[in-house]
């Protein structure tokens, strides 16, 4: 074999030992244990911290807030929902922009170092599930935003941590009274009240027939105490002791109007009104579906325009009527004291 | 992410997270067999799991690289074929507002629609991985326990296999330079936790567990349900099954 | 937040993940150069190993022509890796079920046998300066001499065996080198466009064409910046062959495009609107029209004509020309275009051009250049040019 052949093989053997030599240095040590891998890989990406840390992580500081939650609709799993703490907050542990993110194994962590976000805009958030848009399966609760809340932040009526939890809903504090001592103590009511609390045009007071019992003993307290300005309710709350307060909210309760709560239809015309949100608690046609809020059924318009106008210039005050009303324009107003304004009250089998 | 004087703040040690296992996860060789399913009957397209999922890997927060995105399907009167998008149509980042929060806009109102529903997505995990064939390094493989996961030290970023998923699961992560993907959160679920987007689903569309056990979620979800893979004509043999998609989902 | 991506707009729907091409104009550079290799080494093969005297003053220049191509046929894909420095995990942990792992194998085989080939050819040059130059030259000359001188008899006898082995060794080699892009896209399930068991084959004789082209391109060239007259029956030696292999390349394309079609798999309204609609400019009239049937027509009408001298150089260079102008839109017809139909099966990309940067137009377009300047700089020092010397005896 000539001296050039010779030479050139040994160089070609020389780069395979060197080739050979580089990999077995290069090599991870790991390499196929368990496969075509570095099986040291495993451990490491196993290494990264989880940043979402579960609901009982919040519970051990967050124990008020965690307990609305535990016991409202947004922790039902056979309901359909399950909204854990971190998927409004965001996740217990953060994203760490300026860390290389593979094996992040520091980063900050609430509360240590970390805020967690508290939602302000309830309106964007809440309506990232429950906005009524194509394709969301019917099982799931969905509204129209703009019938619904119309301008307004979902938090103004529902309590965040148990939605189903609204505020300014009438509780009943109290027993209930004895209606027919109630009527007896009620004559002098017809006189600006109508007959059995049906009231007409031309008289000053609204109807009281079959509003909320509560919120009429709720009502005479407030006029008694002077948080609601009125002179002549001033004048005759002052004169009933609580348990007439009781009796005659009995009674002008008891006189139910037979009128049923609106259904769809209706519930498209209040839409149509501007109406669909009052709707949500007032009803349809102003006849509520609970005891949580006041009848609107058979008040006059000019009443109803005069009680928004109340809320909104702080002459009355009411945790979430306050900011509705303030949201309403004069023409917003008009519209729908107009159509709650309709439906009149009619007297069942109990009267006369 | 202000730092706060919060040093004096209780840890609260009680709830802390659990350890990583100390053996390196692969000596568990076949302890467990993970496997997700996904109810497409339930999902509100509400996108909270694409949030997290961000969240939890750090992944880039625009609207081209996603681990797990979901899509709707909307079937108008008179039309064979859906229309379909997901988060990152422009119209959903228009109406999320940026392209680090996700929500699908409220489109087709004026038109009458038969039918219409999301279907999330995510790595299917395949038990004959196309990706984890056309890796020419061995930087992307399928453990024991049946995720197929990336060593991100030893990607040289080909991208490869980015080309062979036929799900459009991976991408090319830039701030990296390397393929990245679902992991099924293997960082989660070595700890005993679920997956972030499976924590955070508010309907339960997500399921995850472990066919090794007889009575986890997945294996119930299995038993209860005729299910489906995506693409099966592939023979990947996709590990994430799906219940109620219809025969237009890609 | 810097995006050091460009986002692609689309039509129906994309998978989110699409929206980012991998693959660039790099990679379509890439396959074109890989063709070039092994398109130039089989000329050189044909003069080697099939004894085809018409190609005798093209043969070294076409092995030049090879290596240098070669030697910047990483160039591209190490300017696409997310991580360059890390790209010999191909080599020293080669998943041996990816194509791409192949690569490293092949292509390190390859230029090896090349290199070594070369060095064979060129050794009486080689020797014969490292006796007489000085300096710096001259030791590198001496370098590649191996510190042997011998150039007698029987030393050249062993060399011109070693060259023939080197020869038929590497057709299969150059064709594998080549052949495994083909079946780096052909295998694929994810994308009809690509999902080919023809693709191999396909890249193969195309890249034959696309190297013969080549060669005749710059040896006319070459002959002008010479001042010396084109041996037209080499031209016409190269033009049969291009003539041949470019014809079976169209017969098929034509095969495995009307396949696709008429197999008609789920996903074919869209790619068959892609094809009415983005594909007619750069697949019928470049690729097809301009690049293929033109020269098949040009070639066949000289041919037919028995035209001979300059008029049938200039006809078989401006084949040439376009040929090469049909390769590279093939590359990019695939490459690009296979990205651009979304695996959705309803969706369609387009392709955002980038001009700067690593993986733009300007980058992959000096990609092309540099072993053009790399094959100056070689003719310089190991000339191929052999008109002086007598013909080799058989």
């Amino acid at each position: 074999m000539p001296k050039h052949v010779r030479r050139l093989i040994l160089v070609l053997l020389g780069f395979g030992v060197l080739a050979l030599t580089v990999r077995h240095f290069v090599v991870d040590r790991s390499f196929y244990r368990y496969g075509h891998y570095r099986a040291d890989a495993l451990a490491e990406i196993a290494r990264d911290q989880p940043k979402f840390r579960g609901t009982a992580y919040c519970q051990s500081c967050h124990g008020a807030e965690y307990d609305a939650w535990a016991h409202s609709p947004h922790n039902r799993a056979d309901g359909g929902g399950i909204v854990k703490c971190e998927v409004c907050h965001g996740p217990g542990a953060g994203r760490d922009p300026g860390h290389d993110y593979i094996h992040a194994a520091t980063g900050p962590v609430h509360p240590q170092n970390l805020h967690l976000a508290v939602p302000t805009d309830t309106r964007a958030l809440c309506s990232v599930c429950h906005e009524q848009i194509v394709g969301r399966p019917a099982q799931q609760r969905q509204i129209v935003i703009g019938d619904h809340a119309g301008a307004q932040q979902c938090s103004l009526c529902h309590d965040v941590h148990a939605p189903s939890r609204l505020k300014g809903a009438i509780a009943v504090a109290s027993l209930a009274g004895s209606a027919a001592a109630g009527q007896r103590k009620s004559a002098a009511c017809i006189a600006c009240h109508g007959p059995a609390g049906v009231s007409a045009a031309g008289l000053l007071g609204p109807t009281l027939a079959g509003q909320n019992r509560a919120y009429l003993a709720a009502a005479l307290a407030a006029y008694k105490s002077g948080a609601r300005k009125n002179p002549i309710m001033l004048g005759v709350a002052s004169s009933l002791s609580s348990t007439d307060i009781e009796d005659v909210a009995s009674w002008f309760s008891s006189q139910k109007c037979a009128v049923a709560p609106g259904g769809a239809e209706q519930l498209a015309a209040a839409r149509k009104a501007g109406a669909a949100m009052c709707a949500n608690c007032h009803g349809a046609n102003g006849v509520p579906r609970s005891d949580a809020w006041p009848s609107l059924l058979g008040q006059s318009g000019d009443y109803l325009k005069g009680a928004l106008r109340s809320y909104a210039s702080a002459d009355r005050s009411h945790i979430v009527m306050s900011t509705l009303a303030r949201g309403l324009d004069d023409a917003a107003i008009e519209r729908v004291a107009a159509w709650y304004s309709t439906a009149a009250c009619k007297r069942g089998r109990e009267d006369e | 992410m202000a730092a706060t004087a919060s040093a004096l703040l209780p840890d609260p040690g009680r709830a802390a997270l659990p350890a990583s296992p100390a053996a390196p996860a692969g000596d568990a060789a076949g302890k467990h067999q993970w496997a997700f399913g996904v109810d497409a009957t339930k999902c509100i397209g509400c996108l909270r799991c694409v949030e997290a999922c961000k969240a939890e890997n750090e992944v880039a927060l625009d609207a081209h690289h996603f681990r797990t995105w979901v899509e709707r399907y909307v079937y108008v009167e008179g039309v064979d074929e859906p229309r379909i998008d997901s988060q990152s149509d422009p119209v959903n980042i228009a109406a999320s507002g940026s392209e680090q929060h996700y929500r699908f806009a409220n489109r087709y109102q004026e038109e009458k629609v038969e039918k219409a529903f999301f279907v999330p997505k995510l790595c299917n995990h395949c038990t004959h991985p196309a990706c984890v064939q056309v890796c020419p390094t061995g930087a992307t493989f399928k453990t024991a326990d049946g995720v197929v996961l990336i060593d991100h030290t030893y990607c040289i970023g080909c991208q490869y296999c980015v080309q062979a998923c036929p799900y459009g699961a991976r991408f090319f992560d830039v701030e990296n330079r390397v393929t990245e993907k679902c992991t099924w959160c293997y960082h989660r679920i070595t700890r005993g936790l679920l997956p972030a987007c499976v924590e955070v689903c508010p309907v339960g569309a997500r399921v995850f567990g472990d066919r090794n056990d007889k009575q986890s979620p997945i294996s119930r979800f299995l038993a209860e349900n005729r299910v489906e893979v995506l693409k099966p004509e592939t023979g990947n043999a996709p590990n994430v099954f799906y219940v109620g998609i219809d025969k237009d989902v890609r | 937040m810097h995006p050091d991506f460009t986002a692609a707009p689309y039509i129906g729907y994309v998978y989110p993940n699409e929206t980012v091409f991998p693959w660039g104009v790099l990679i379509v550079v890439y396959p074109y150069l890989t063709g070039l290799v092994a398109g130039a080494f089989t000329v050189s093969s044909l003069y080697q190993v099939f004894g085809l005297e018409r190609l005798r003053p093209v043969a070294h220049f076409a092995l030049l022509t090879s290596l240098c191509c070669m030697i910047f046929v990483p160039t591209p894909l190490l300017l696409h890796l997310g991580h360059p420095e890390r790209a010999f995990n191909a080599v020293f942990t080669p998943h041996w079920t990816s194509a791409m792992a192949m690569f490293g194998y092949f292509a390190g085989f390859y230029v090896l046998l090349l290199m070594v080939e070369t060095w064979f050819v060129f050794r009486p040059h080689i020797v014969h300066e490292a006796q007489q130059r000085a300096g710096p030259l001259g030791w590198f000359y001496r370098l590649l001499s191996l510190g042997s001188y011998d150039l007698s008899a029987e030393a050249l006898r062993i060399d011109a065996k070693w060259i023939l082995t080197l020869a038929i060794i590497g057709i299969p080699a150059a064709h594998g080198l080549h052949g495994y892009v083909g079946f780096l896209f052909g295998s694929l399930k994810s994308r009809e466009w690509w999902s080919s068991d023809l693709m191999p084959v396909i890249f193969l004789f195309s890249a034959i064409i696309s190297g013969v082209s080549l060669l005749t391109v710059l040896y006319v060239l070459s002959c002008r910046l010479r001042r010396i007259p084109v041996d037209a029956d080499c031209v016409k030696g190269l033009g049969y062959t291009v003539w041949g292999f470019l014809m079976f390349t169209l017969l098929l394309e034509g095969v495995e495009f009307g396949s696709l079609v008429y197999k008609g798999r789920e996903g074919i309204d869209m790619i068959l609107l892609f094809v009415r609609t983005r594909l007619i400019i750069p697949f019928f009239v470049l690729q097809i029209g301009v690049g293929a049937v033109t020269p098949i027509l040009i070639l066949s009408y000289l041919f037919w004509r028995g035209t001979a001298g300059r008029k049938l150089v200039a006809g078989v260079t401006l084949s040439a020309l376009l040929i090469l102008l049909n390769v590279i839109m093939m590359r990019f017809n695939v490459v690009i275009g296979g990205q651009e139909i979304s695996k959705t099966g309803v969706g369609l990309l387009s392709y955002p051009w980038v001009f700067l940067g690593k993986e733009g137009v300007f980058a992959a377009a000096s990609v092309l250049v540099a072993p053009m300047l790399l094959l100056l700089m070689m003719v310089r020092l190991f000339p191929p040019w052999h008109e002086s010397e007598p013909p080799r005896a058989l």
